[in-house]
């Protein structure tokens, strides 16, 4: 089963995705995901629900945050109340240790993404303050990288054992499905599964990314 | 290939992908007809002072920029809205290269919805927005 792990709507401030334009561009380009994770900046929407989508479509919509911490973005799946009354997910200082322990207890997932960028990834904050004990999966393939990033990514979490998986961190329709987590279970249909597939290590990032067009018109 | 009417157009399509030129000569062109000339999108040593790493191109050229790829993608059509993100900079005298998709369409008010997303030299985004495109045919 291929989720992409790491999206945005027009919920987050710097969305420009219609969540149902997201499911038409996935069947009109064929794009082998079998759902996708929104993961909406500074908050959980807990407001939208996206069912009749997920029957029209026969694609899985799940729901998820990404905050933002002193070692970077961290991507929290399996929100619940508990978990909101936890931390300010609004907080743009967050320190990581609170977001991991309080995952943790929750029965949420924890996990750093675009942990090879500059300033708001995990690893540029190792390289100034040392790494962080209860990390253990971060996003080594992400959408919106520059060439490097991602590979600095996959080096870094091999030198820490750290387990990886694939977003497109997409703001726009057009950039779904970039980069995705292929799991090995293929009957995920809840959050809950969600959490549990992640905790059990069984996935592998995949990239999706077209390949770029050698036509460009110079205006 | 250009679209003429709303029956050329379709969910997926995309738009040519275009290289504008956002030379210091053309920004300064633009800032100047815009009256829009601040030091640290004409001078590169003054936007250093202030941070960046050379001269940046002013978001109202690059929203311009964009439009200018619609109109030159579907002539004749009428921009209905373009709603643009500034996610990082774009430098001046810089390769940029700007895509566009058709992301939705809408048969009874003939209407397109278009990605737009403006990408630096280094592969970082830029820009990103979205625009409702109306066709008259």
């Amino acid at each position: 089963m291929i989720l992409d792990l790491h999206t945005h709507s027009i919920k987050s401030d710097d969305g420009r995705a219609k969540v149902e334009n997201y499911c038409k561009w996935i069947r009109k380009k064929e794009i082998p995901l079998d759902g996708f994770v929104l993961t909406e900046h500074r908050q959980y929407d807990s407001e939208s629900d996206y069912r009749a989508l997920e029957d029209e479509y026969n694609l899985l919509i799940l729901k998820a945050s990404e905050v933002e911490t002193d070692y970077g973005h961290v991507l929290v799946f399996g929100v619940n109340e508990d978990l909101l009354h936890s931390f300010d997910f609004a907080n743009i200082r967050l320190p990581i240790q609170t977001v991991l322990n309080a995952s943790k207890e929750n029965g949420a997932f924890a996990a750093p993404c675009h942990p090879g960028r500059k300033r708001v990834g995990l690893f540029s904050h190792y390289a100034r303050s040392g790494p962080i004990a209860d990390v253990h999966t971060v996003e080594v393939f992400n959408g919106g990288s520059i060439p490097g990033e991602d590979q600095l990514s996959v080096e870094q979490a091999a030198i820490y054992g750290y387990r990886g998986f694939g977003g497109s961190d997409s703001h726009v329709v057009s950039r779904i499905g970039y980069c995705a987590t292929k799991f090995e279970r293929d009957t995920i249909t809840t959050v809950e599964d969600l959490v549990e597939e992640l905790q059990s290590g069984s996935f592998s990032p995949i990239s999706l990314k077209p390949e770029p067009k050698n036509t460009s018109i110079e205006t | 290939m250009k679209v003429l009417s709303y029956d050329d157009v379709e969910l997926g399509d995309d738009l040519p992908d275009e290289s504008p030129d956002v030379s210091m000569s053309k920004v300064t062109a633009f800032c100047t007809a815009a009256k829009h000339v601040f030091e640290r999108f004409v001078d590169h040593e003054a936007a250093r002072k202030e941070g960046f790493p050379a001269a940046i191109v002013p978001g109202i050229m690059s929203q311009s920029l964009l439009l200018a790829m619609i109109h030159r993608w579907a002539p004749g059509c009428t921009v209905r809205k373009i709603d643009t993100v500034f996610r990082g900079s774009l430098l001046v005298d810089s390769n940029v290269t700007m895509s566009g998709a058709v992301t939705d369409t809408d048969d009874e008010a003939r209407t397109a919805e278009v990605d737009l997303v403006i990408t630096a030299e280094d592969g970082r985004t830029g820009v990103i927005g979205t625009a409702v495109v109306e066709f008259k045919d």
